[in-house]
C-alpha cells in the first residue's frame, strides 16, 4: 500500500505541474503585456512625381491601423499634428477615412503655404497613446490654391486624361461598326415577317407552306428577343453580366468539354466592346427597320419591275436611300456611345473617366479632373458633330445643287 | 349598282377563239382580290408583238391591278401568265415558280404614275442600275445605251441632274428610259401621264407615241382618250374586274355597243361621237 501511494502522490505532483505550465502559456493576463501593434505609415502626399510645386493641395497619409489586444486602436484625429517647416498647422481640417485594407487621415484648409521648400512633419496618434512619425520634403509654390478649381493640377495631370481619348476613341468606333452590323443584321430580321400565321394559311390553305413560314419566321423571333432583351435591361448591367459572368460561365463549361480550355476570359476591354456594340446594335436594330420601312413602296417595286432580285433590291435601292434616312438618327446614338464608354471605368478600362478618377482620388480633389473629362467628352462630341454634318450633306448630293 | 353584279356584265368569252402562235402575252382566267373585295373576276387577254393596247375604265375597275398582275407587282390566286415563252400558273411558291415570274419580269417594262425613280441616284445611274447589276452589263456599255436611250427620250442634257432637279415630265421620260434600258418586249404602262401638269404631258406622250410607232408592244393604262384614239390598236373597256367591251378604239370610243361605255364616255369625252349625244333616261 505505501509504495501504491508514493505513486499516486507522485502522479498528482506531475499532473499539477503540467496544468500548471499549460495554464500559465495559456493565460490571457500574460499574454496582453507584450501584444501591440502600432500605427505603420506607409505613404503620404505630396510625392515626387504628382505635382511640380504645393499649393496647400490636401495631403493624404496613409497607414496600416494600430491594433492592442488583438483589438482596432483607432486613431484620434484632433491629436494627429502637422508641421510645416517646423511650424504646428493650427485650424488644419483632418479626416480619417478607413477601408478594410489601411487608412488614411487627410489634411486640408491650409491657412498659408511656404515658398521654396515644405519639410512636412506628421505624427498620429492612436486612442491607447501609440505613435507613429514621418518627415518629408516637397516643393512649395508659395502661393495658395485659391478655390475650388485646383489650375494647377489640371495643368500638370489633363495630359494623363487627355491620353485616355485613345481608349474611349478606340472602344467607340470597334463599338459603332459592330453595332451597326448587330443593327443591319436586326433589323432584317425584324423585317422578315412578311404576313401572320393566319394571313398565310387563309392564302395559301396548305401545311408544307405553313411549315416554311414557321422557319421563315426564326430570324424575325431571333431579332426580336434581341433587340427586347438588349433595349430592356440598363447597360450597366450588361456590363457587368458579361464581364463577371462570362468568366464564370467559361468555369462551367470547362467542366464539361476541354474545348472550352482554350476560350480565354474576355478582359476589360473586349467585355466593354462586346456590351456596348450590342446594346448599341438592339437600339440601331430599330432605327435601321424605321429606315428601311419609311422607304417608299413604289420604290422596291419600280426596282423589282426592272428585274432586280430582294438582294440587289436591298443593296442599291433600300439600303443606301435609308442610310440617308437615319443618319440624323445615328448620329444621335454615336454621340451617346461616346458618352457611354465612360461606363467602361466600372471594369477599371483606363479610358477618360478612369483616368479623372484616379486622379482625383490621388488629391483628395475630384471636381478638377472630372471638369477636365468633361471638357474632353464635350470636344469629342462636338468634333463628331462636325464630321456628321459633313456626312448628311453629302449623302443628300441631289439637294445641293437645285 | 346593278352594273356590279356579275350577271348583270356581259362577259367576253373566257378561252379567246383563233389564239395563233404570235401572241406576246396571253393571259387566262385571271383572279385576284384583296381580302373579300374581289378586282379581276376572271380576266382573258391576248395582246400580239407590236400591238399596242389601251385600257380604260373607272377608279376601281381593276386596270391597274391587271397591270400589276402581269409582272407579278400583285399575286393573282388563279389563272396563268404567259409573256414570250414563259408561262406562270398564279397562286403558286417554290423555287421554279419565283423563277419564272422573275423571267417574266425581265421581259416586262413598267412606268408608274408617280415615276418612282431612284432619288439618290442621278438619271444616268438610275437608268444604268438594272442593266449592271441584272443582266450584268459593263458600266460603259451600259452608259453607252442610256445616252442613246436619253437621247431619243429628249432628255441627252439631263443624265447628271437627281430626280429632284428635273420636271415631273422630264422626270417621267427618264422613267421610261430606264424602262427601255433591259431590252423589254412588252411595256406596261400604268397612267404614265395622271400626275403631270397639263403642258407636260404633250412630251410624254410624244415618247410614248414613238415607241408605238417603233413596233413596240404596250399595254397602257390611260385616261388620254387622245392618245387612245391616235395610236392603240385596240381598246378594252373594264368595270367591276371584268371587260365589258374590246375592240378598235374608233369603236368604243365613238360607237361603244354597251349602256356602261357609254355612261363610262360620257364623263371622259367632251363631245361624246358624233351623233350619238347622250339622253336624260340613259340611267
Amino acid at each position: 500500500m505505501p509504495r501504491n501511494n508514493r505513486l499516486v502522490f507522485f502522479a498528482l505532483i506531475l499532473v499539477t505541474v503540467v496544468a500548471a505550465i499549460l495554464g500559465i502559456l495559456s493565460s490571457p493576463a500574460a499574454a496582453s503585456a507584450s501584444v501591440s501593434v502600432p500605427p505603420k505609415i506607409i505613404s503620404a502626399s505630396p510625392y515626387t512625381g504628382m505635382l511640380s510645386g504645393w499649393g496647400g493641395e490636401t495631403i493624404s497619409v496613409t497607414f496600416e491601423p494600430a491594433t492592442r489586444n488583438g483589438r482596432p486602436d483607432p486613431l484620434v484625429e484632433n491629436r494627429c499634428d502637422l508641421w510645416v517647416n517646423g511650424v504646428l498647422a493650427k485650424g488644419v481640417r483632418r479626416a480619417v477615412s478607413e477601408a478594410p485594407y489601411g487608412s488614411t487621415i487627410q489634411f486640408s484648409n491650409f491657412p498659408s503655404v511656404p515658398k521654396g521648400t515644405a519639410n512636412f512633419h506628421v505624427v498620429l496618434k492612436t486612442k491607447s497613446g501609440q505613435k507613429a512619425e514621418k518627415s518629408w520634403s516637397f516643393a512649395a509654390t508659395g502661393e495658395k490654391v485659391p478655390g475650388l478649381i485646383n489650375p494647377g493640377l489640371m495643368r500638370e495631370w489633363s495630359g494623363y486624361i487627355v491620353r485616355g481619348i485613345g481608349w474611349t476613341l478606340y472602344i467607340t468606333v470597334i463599338s459603332a461598326v459592330l453595332a451597326c452590323v448587330f443593327g443591319l443584321i436586326g433589323a432584317l430580321g425584324r423585317l422578315m415577317k412578311t404576313m401572320t400565321f393566319r394571313a398565310a394559311w387563309k392564302r395559301h390553305h396548305s401545311w408544307a407552306y405553313m411549315a416554311g413560314h414557321t422557319l421563315r419566321m426564326i430570324p424575325y423571333w431571333l431579332a426580336t428577343f434581341y433587340a427586347s432583351i438588349f433595349r430592356g435591361t440598363p447597360l450597366l448591367l450588361q456590363i457587368y453580366l458579361i464581364y463577371y459572368a462570362l468568366p464564370a460561365f467559361i468555369d462551367y463549361m470547362r467542366v464539361h468539354s476541354s474545348i472550352w480550355d482554350r476560350v480565354g476570359y474576355p478582359g476589360a476591354i473586349v467585355s466593354g466592346i462586346a456590351a456596348l456594340s450590342l446594346n448599341y446594335g438592339a437600339y440601331l436594330s430599330e432605327v435601321f427597320r424605321g429606315g428601311i420601312q419609311s422607304i417608299p413602296k413604289g420604290q422596291t417595286e419600280a426596282a423589282s419591275a426592272l428585274g432586280m432580285s430582294r438582294w440587289l433590291n436591298l443593296r442599291l435601292i433600300v439600303l443606301p436611300q435609308a442610310f440617308r434616312v437615319v443618319t440624323p438618327t445615328m448620329g444621335n446614338y454615336f454621340i451617346s456611345l461616346i458618352k457611354d464608354t465612360s461606363l467602361l471605368s466600372v471594369i477599371a478600362v483606363p479610358e477618360i473617366l478612369k483616368r479623372a478618377q484616379l486622379v482625383g482620388g490621388m488629391f483628395y480633389d475630384y471636381l478638377s479632373p472630372l471638369l477636365v473629362a468633361a471638357i474632353i467628352y464635350w470636344g469629342l462630341t462636338i468634333f463628331f458633330n462636325f464630321w456628321q454634318g459633313k456626312l448628311e450633306r453629302r449623302l443628300h448630293r441631289d439637294r445641293a445643287r437645285a | 349598282m346593278t352594273a356590279r353584279e356579275p350577271d348583270a356584265i356581259p362577259r367576253l368569252p373566257v378561252d379567246p377563239p383563233a389564239s395563233d402562235e404570235g401572241a406576246l402575252v396571253r393571259i387566262e382566267n385571271l383572279h385576284k382580290s384583296f381580302g373579300e373585295l374581289e378586282v379581276l373576276r376572271g380576266v382573258s387577254l391576248e395582246v400580239h408583238g407590236g400591238e399596242v393596247v389601251v385600257l380604260l375604265g373607272p377608279s376601281g375597275s381593276g386596270k391597274s391591278t391587271l397591270l400589276r398582275c402581269i409582272n407579278f407587282l400583285e399575286e393573282s390566286q388563279r389563272g396563268s401568265i404567259t409573256v414570250g415563252a414563259t408561262t406562270v400558273k398564279c397562286g403558286g411558291h417554290g423555287r421554279a415558280h419565283y423563277e419564272s415570274e422573275h423571267e417574266v419580269r425581265l421581259q416586262c417594262g413598267m412606268v408608274f404614275q408617280d415615276f418612282n425613280l431612284f432619288p439618290h441616284l442621278s438619271v444616268l445611274e438610275n437608268i444604268i442600275a438594272a442593266p449592271r447589276h441584272v443582266t450584268g452589263s459593263s458600266k460603259e456599255e451600259a452608259s453607252r445605251k442610256a445616252h442613246e436611250l436619253l437621247e431619243k427620250v429628249g432628255l441627252a442634257d439631263r443624265a447628271d441632274y437627281f430626280p429632284s432637279q428635273i420636271s415631273g415630265g422630264q422626270k417621267q421620260r427618264a422613267a421610261i428610259a430606264r424602262a427601255l434600258a433591259m431590252d423589254p418586249q412588252l411595256m406596261l404602262f400604268d397612267e404614265p401621264t395622271s400626275a403631270l401638269d397639263p403642258e407636260l404631258i404633250g412630251d410624254v406622250l410624244g415618247v410614248m407615241k414613238d415607241l408605238a410607232l417603233s413596233g413596240m408592244t404596250m399595254i397602257v393604262v390611260t385616261h388620254e382618250m387622245g392618245f387612245a384614239s391616235d395610236v392603240a390598236d385596240r381598246c378594252i373597256f373594264m368595270d367591276g374586274g371584268v371587260f365589258v367591251e374590246e375592240g378598235p378604239p374608233e369603236e368604243l370610243l365613238f360607237h361603244p355597243k354597251e349602256e356602261r361605255t357609254k355612261q363610262f364616255l360620257r364623263h371622259i369625252l367632251p363631245k361624246p361621237g358624233g351623233e350619238e349625244s347622250p339622253s336624260n333616261g340613259a340611267k
